[in-house]
């Protein structure tokens, strides 16, 4: 036995922490993983649910003034059309595009420390993709003309412009939510019977009965199920990359200076990593402690995390050295003035934050110990949430203030209703957080079981539990 | 003549697919395992064929893909000729996008709703093996093997399974409590 700890601290010493503290059984797994879904509803929960609908409520009070009043409630305007709503769109769509990559990406890559994220991740996708859209739809005027995206036989015989980025928008957010979401429920379905199956009153049999779809673990389902997800993740892989490649179409397609740039959609993909590891990390650290995953969510997977922020971070810092290099060398005169604009216009002191929070945040975490620092992770995660806000909206409204025509120049600033959309929908996301961690399992329980046989068909990498020990 | 399950609970991965297979190797066929997650070597055991599940995915996905490329040049190109900035009505390079994401959609819908609908059979919520309270551990810590045989053959199966090591059997059928 005192060999196996002892190359336990050898492998340590070279693969970091285990992805998985302990071997428990697989009866004390389940209950420890279910017991914030089964338990009874905790005071602390109700109380976070209220304080955040507080803040839903001032998300549907500025929407309700958008819908009723129109959007000149909000300060857009000739020539900043698109400020807020479209920097929150972009912030929204980037977070949930971590959640695709880590189950998804890292799921064919075969990234074992993945497997106890990325149900949580998925679930952050889903529901900062749901915030996302909200925003391109109440920005048309008439929202509820919002069918109109769509192509459909209309009596005016028009059809979309499908040589506009704006179609291949609705096509690939619309597409990107459906997916997203089948991906997330087929993902869950083992886990809703293991919760049927495990719950203590007879309405959370029926209700995970039901969502369960009849589960029963039939080795001749699961022969197409472990097919069929991989496959899904397959499919996820280009497309989380599309998404955000079209979403800077947006941008790379039109002629203004800040946008016109042939670097948009890897730049942007790379953004789009690095703030949605940031979020993963800001509701994991809390989510972890607060529910007792420490066991499943370990120092390895927030280290993890912390490694692939600082590599996106590096990927992003390239993408603004070369916009800035490519503005010079183009030798345009409009290009050049963009990027001066950004250092020393109105907005500079965004465009540091930016800098601050999206290049500088992210090198300590060339330190181990910061890596292994749950308050650096969680402080840094924070201001990178920030940065990419910051960044998208340098990039949206900053260089709609200062277009071509000098006199046709013009600040941007935003109402309350503005702030009312971002903060609600941020507490919105958070609220629909909650609930997934009140009522779905959140760490993949059959996964983490298959992940146990795995590690321990590998080898052991800690002392069996006397659980374990069978005659 | 009726059918009838034999539930038979293992603990063991390696002594439930040896059961499987020596139950096979008697004709019976209509076997299934039951596990928490998905078990290495059930498809060898069971006689499982290869999925089919790929398949579905790649003709959704090109249907997907062919319709939208057919949508966009149909509407664009062919019905109503927009010409915006003078680029020709049939712009392939400005028709990729909605094209793949129309075969990724279809595809993921496929095999979404083929899994779910199709393969297997659901939603069926009640089950005749759910009649058995045990049974409960299959999506928790145990492993399950199900047997559907006729009614005169249970007693024998029950205690073959017994003796290849099942810690507890049970009998179920349809209408039979």
């Amino acid at each position: 036995m005192s060999t196996a700890i002892e190359k336990t601290e050898e492998m340590e010493a070279i693969d970091g922490p285990p992805v998985l503290v302990g071997r428990p059984d697989d009866r004390a797994l389940t209950e420890s993983l279910l017991a914030p879904v089964l338990g009874p509803t905790r005071k602390g929960w109700l109380m976070m649910v209220g304080a955040l609908l507080c803040g839903v409520a001032f998300w549907i009070v500025s929407l309700v003034a958008t819908l009723f009043i129109g959007i000149g409630v909000w300060g857009n305007n000739i020539p900043v059309a698109w400020a807020f709503d479209i920097t929150n769109f972009v912030w929204w769509i980037g977070i949930g595009h971590a959640g695709t990559l880590i189950s998804a990406i890292l799921l064919l890559f075969q990234q074992k420390w993945r497997t106890s994220i990325n149900r949580f991740a998925e679930a952050m996708t889903l529901f900062a993709v749901a915030m996302a859209g909200a925003y391109p739809v109440i920005h048309l005027g008439r929202p509820w003309l919002f069918w109109w995206l769509i192509p459909y036989p209309s009596t005016t015989q028009i059809w979309p412009n499908f040589k506009s980025a704006l179609p291949w928008d609705v096509f690939a957010i619309s597409t990107y939510a459906t997916v997203s979401f089948l991906f997330w429920f087929l993902g869950l379905i083992p886990d809703l019977a293991t919760a049927r199956d495990a719950a203590k009153s007879r309405a959370q049999r029926i209700a995970y009965g039901i969502l369960s779809f009849g589960w029963r673990g039939s080795a001749r389902h699961w022969q197409h199920y472990r097919i069929g997800y991989l496959l899904l993740a397959g499919l996820s892989t280009p497309l989380v990359v599309s998404v955000h490649t079209i979403v800077s179409f947006d941008f790379a397609i039109s002629q203004l200076p800040g946008w016109h740039t042939t670097i948009f959609p890897p730049y942007f993909v790379a953004g789009a990593i690095f703030s949605g590891f940031a979020m993963v990390m800001t509701l994991m650290i809390p989510a972890r402690r607060l529910l007792g995953y420490q066991q499943v969510v370990t120092p390895r997977h927030l280290e993890n995390m912390a490694k692939v922020m600082l590599a996106t971070g590096l990927m992003v810092t390239y993408g603004y050295v070369m916009e800035h290099f490519v503005a010079w060398y183009s030798g345009s005169e409009g290009e050049a003035f963009a990027f001066l604009n950004r250092w020393t216009g109105d907005y500079k002191v965004i465009w540091y934050a930016q800098l601050l929070c999206n290049v500088l945040t992210p090198q300590i975490f060339w330190f181990k110990w910061a890596r292994r620092s749950e308050v650096v992770l969680f402080v840094a995660s924070i201001l990178i949430n920030i940065g990419m806000w910051a960044e998208r909206f340098v990039i949206i409204a900053v260089s709609l203030t200062r277009d071509f025509v000098p006199s046709s120049w013009a600040n941007y600033y935003p109402t309350w209703v503005d702030w009312g959309l971002l903060f609600g929908s941020i507490s919105m996301f958070l609220f629909l957080f909650l609930l997934f961690l009140r009522f779905l399992p959140a760490i993949p329980i059959f996964e983490v079981k298959e992940l146990k046989r795995e590690l321990e068909h590998a080898g052991p990498a800690h002392p069996p539990a006397p659980s374990e020990v069978r005659p | 003549m009726t059918k009838r399950y034999v539930l038979a609970e293992f603990e063991r991965e390696g002594v439930i697919l040896e059961a499987a297979r020596a139950l096979r190797g008697k004709g019976h066929e209509a076997l299934d395992i039951h596990s928490p997650y998905p078990l290495h070597g059930t498809d060898e055991a069971l006689g499982l064929k290869r999925s089919t599940v790929p398949l579905v995915a790649l003709a959704a996905g090109v249907t997907g893909a062919v319709s939208g490329y057919l949508l966009q040049y149909g509407t664009v190109a062919f019905l109503w000729p927009l010409n915006v900035g003078n680029r020709p009505p049939h712009s392939a390079p400005a028709f990729i996008p909605v094209t793949f994401e129309l075969g990724v959609l279809f595809a993921a819908l496929a095999i979404f709703g083929g899994l779910l609908f199709a393969y297997f059979r659901f939603p069926r919520v009640h089950h005749p093996v759910f009649e058995v309270e045990a049974f409960r551990s299959a999506s928790i810590d145990a492993l399950w093997l199900s047997a559907e045989v006729d009614g005169a053959q249970v007693d024998g199966v029950a205690e073959e399974l017994r003796r290849l090591g099942a810690r507890q059997v049970s009998v179920v059928g349809e209408g039979t409590p």
